[in-house]
């Protein structure tokens, strides 16, 4: 059953899983660098744009919040299984 | 809020010389009879910022001022029974009699209402950066008529003719005044309609506990929470432009309560069989509803409000529109995007509302008729 509590769980997974992409390793190798592409600005309406795009602004900004979000979730859950 | 308003009472207290804010803030008001000061004279808010008021003289932070000294005229809160400095800080006995003066009372009921204006202002000010109120009173402007043609049109909207919402100058009519206006009351009554109605329909299973209510209603609260996130992040992803505003969309996913609705009570009278057949007939309803409704909206794209074209939407494209200075022409992709996130957002909403009701059906007719 989704409760409130599972969907706080499963966003704070995913934006987890968004912030761990390494820049360097992994997405310069995939071709999905934030620099060094190609990007002429008849890029800017494909859908690949549009997801890189919110990878890069949700890595940017939820960077130190997570941390926050993390820390307190794993004291919760030590404390109340 | 910084402004202490009971700084420089310390003058009776004994040669306390002030000669900082911060060393009077620290020293506090040490009694509250001398901290009521006229609140009709803060009338520049929180921060003091003109001269003050004549008769508040004695609030001036003055490093040279000897608070132990008597200075009757600094203070017009002479109370009779204060005749003359220096006196020692009132007793507790001396204060209990000094709060029963009317006077003091009156004093603090109108620093109490100061205060709580000020409280009040704060948070209107502050929530109104986060939830845009005067958006959300337009989705609450509705009236006994709205709601009973809405619910109607819901369920039945085979035979509604005209789908365009009349606009007023640019912004919307309110939903008092056009029945196809989205509005966020039927939404709202309908989730807390379905919590208490998933709470029975459990009860009559025997499945009820005080827990499942909570659990109910924030199960179904994830699950718009978890749709709305949805659709905006296909709506951004697909870069999609459309005049569709977030709580427009939350209005109209919030119109498949009254689906669930439906149905529970059918599932209720009837069994599983009429708990399926509703949900099926409502669903296409619904359907048909919000892709009538949606169509106009979202393939509107980003042009203004024109003359609605009353002759039914064919005329909407296609044909030279007569009106076509304001018509931006939708790209072909755009189009067939906004056509894709129509055709998910009417296929969603029958499965979710199966989804949030399927659990709930009891297996046999709970109430029968013919008992």
């Amino acid at each position: 059953m989704l409760t409130l509590w599972n969907l706080f769980e499963a966003s704070l997974l995913c934006l987890n899983a968004v912030c761990v992409l390494h820049e360097e390793r992994f997405m310069q190798k995939m071709g999905w660098g934030a620099n060094n592409r190609n990007q002429g600005f008849e890029d800017q309406s494909s859908m690949k744009y549009q997801v890189l795009n919110l990878v890069r602004s949700i890595r940017t900004v939820t960077r130190i919040p997570l941390i926050i979000l993390n820390i307190l979730t794993i004291i919760f859950k030590l404390l109340l299984g | 809020m910084n402004f202490n308003a009971s700084r420089n009472v310390g003058q009776a207290s004994g040669p306390r010389k002030a000669k900082r804010v911060s060393d009077v803030s620290v020293m506090g008001a040490p009694s509250p009879v001398q901290a009521f000061t006229p609140p009709g004279t803060f009338e520049q808010g929180y921060a003091q910022a003109g001269p003050p008021p004549p008769y508040q003289q004695g609030i001036q932070l003055d490093p040279n001022q000897d608070f132990g000294s008597p200075a009757p005229a600094h203070l017009l809160l002479d109370f009779g029974y204060m005749p003359g400095y220096p006196q020692t800080m009132p007793t507790p006995a001396n204060i209990g009699s000094m709060i029963q003066q009317p006077i003091i009372q009156d004093m603090a009921m109108q620093y109490g209402n100061q205060l709580a204006a000020q409280g009040r202002e704060a948070v209107s000010r502050e929530l109104g950066r986060f939830v845009p109120v005067s958006r959300l009173r337009y989705y609450f402007a509705v009236d006994t008529r709205y709601v009973l043609r809405k619910l109607i049109l819901i369920i039945f909207p085979y035979t509604h003719k005209e789908w365009m919402v009349k606009y007023d100058q640019e912004s919307p009519v309110q939903p008092r005044y056009d029945v196809n206006a989205p509005d966020l009351y039927i939404p709202s009554m309908g989730y807390v309609t379905y919590v208490l109605l998933a709470g029975f329909m459990l009860g009559i299973q025997h499945r009820f506990s005080p827990e499942q209510i909570s659990i109910q209603a924030s199960s179904a609260l994830a699950y718009i929470i978890f749709e709305m996130v949805l659709y905006l992040m296909t709506l951004y992803i697909t870069n999609t432009t459309t005049a569709l505003k977030t709580l427009d969309l939350l209005a109209f996913s919030g119109y498949k309560y009254t689906t669930m609705i439906a149905s529970l009570l059918a599932a209720l009278l009837l069994g599983s069989m009429g708990y399926y057949c509703s949900l099926i007939y409502c669903s296409l309803a619904l359907s048909f509803f919000l892709v009538k409704t949606l169509r106009l909206q979202l393939l509107a794209g980003s042009q203004g409000p024109e003359q609605p074209a009353y002759g039914g939407y064919p005329s909407n494209y296609g044909n030279p529109n007569p009106y076509t200075d304001n018509w931006a022409k939708p790209s072909s992709s755009g189009t067939k995007r906004r056509v894709y996130f129509l055709l998910f957002v009417a296929i969603t909403q029958p499965l979710l509302s199966w989804w949030l009701t399927y659990h709930l059906v009891p297996s046999a007719p709970s109430i029968s008729p013919a008992r």
